[in-house]
């Protein structure tokens, strides 16, 4: 689910980037708040970072004693994802593997759909490995998969989601490639 | 496993402090980042280099994943999520329950519970006529654009 947060966030200013004519001082505060933001790529209680929408308020520059770096503390808007467990959204399948697949959704591409949460589908081993169930769509690289979130974890080295899913459920499954409402 | 035990959406159990950030639909995201990217172009020569990965994946995904596959056809719909909006009060729906329905469009009831399960067991007596009538309330929406 995409997120729109408001945060607090401290923006430190090299000297030299410093300018007594306002309008240049904030585009340096936004070019490094927008290079943080960048850099920082998720967290664990917000997710990913996608954009920062609107400086909301400039606090006082605090000057930092050893460098002569300048703080600004300030509050921004911004777009955020996470993915929720019991959530229930559509992922695109990256990779087809024996025991199950990887989906990618949104920023996220280590979601892992295990074969024994695709009831009714098999692994045939091809050039394009494929799931193929009697009743439903084939899975296969590119399909989009309706899948339901049952664990996710947060990998604090890489700065990553992973997450498991789930196709136990009514109405999961493959849906359709071409958008009905096109 | 995620440290929150209790997290889960399906009950709409995904922590104060989302239930009361602002969901946004896959649409609305695209609208955004697309603007983005748009001021972004008339700066660089080549835009796409100067956006993160996590930016790029994300608009990929929310082109293929909202309806609105060119700028135009976007800011003819900017008032599309407003009336949407509308339709979260008129069925006190939070609005993580609203996007999902929005992002993934159920046609049926069935599919709406399945889709959203805490619409019905909130306590707030959504019977199955009440959910009716949102969805075409949604559909209507759609038919306008």
């Amino acid at each position: 689910m995409f997120l729109k947060v408001k945060l607090p966030w401290n923006v430190v200013v090299p000297a030299e980037n410093l300018d007594a004519k306002g309008p240049m001082l904030q585009r340096s505060i936004v070019v490094r708040l927008l290079d943080d933001f960048a850099r920082r790529k998720a967290t664990k209680d917000l997710g990913y970072f996608l954009a920062v929408t609107t400086l909301e308020n400039i606090g006082e520059g605090r000057v930092r004693e050893n460098t002569g770096e300048v703080l600004f503390p300030v509050v921004f808007s911004g777009i955020t994802f996470k993915i929720f467990r019991g959530e229930v959204l559509d992922g695109t399948v990256h990779k087809v593997l024996k025991h199950g697949v990887f989906l990618k959704c949104g920023p996220v591409e280590n979601i892992y759909l295990t074969c024994s949460k695709m009831p009714d589908y098999r692994y045939v081993q091809a050039e394009n490995p494929v799931f193929l169930s009697e009743k439903n769509p084939k899975i296969e690289k590119d399909v989009v998969v309706r899948v339901i979130v049952i664990g996710t974890k947060w990998l604090e080295a890489e700065r990553e989601f992973q997450a498991l899913v789930s196709l136990e459920g009514d109405f999961l499954g493959p849906v359709s490639c071409e958008n009905p409402l096109d | 496993m995620s440290g929150e035990e209790e997290e889960n959406a399906a009950e709409l159990k995904i922590g104060d402090e989302f239930l009361k950030a602002k969901c946004l639909m896959n649409c609305e995201v695209a609208i955004i980042l697309h603007h983005k990217y748009e001021q972004l172009q008339q700066t660089s020569d080549d835009p796409m280099n100067q956006v993160s990965q996590v930016f790029e994946k994300s608009l990929q995904y929310v082109k293929r994943f909202s309806r609105y596959k060119n700028p135009d056809a976007v800011r003819q719909v900017r008032e599309y999520p407003s009336s949407l909006w509308k339709i979260l009060s008129r069925y006190q729906l939070a609005e993580f329950e609203l996007c999902v329905l929005g992002n993934l469009c159920p046609e049926t009831v069935e599919e709406a519970i399945a889709m959203v399960p805490s619409i019905k067991t909130r306590g707030r007596a959504h019977d199955d006529e009440a959910i009716e009538k949102m969805l075409n309330d949604l559909s209507l929406i759609k038919k306008f654009e």
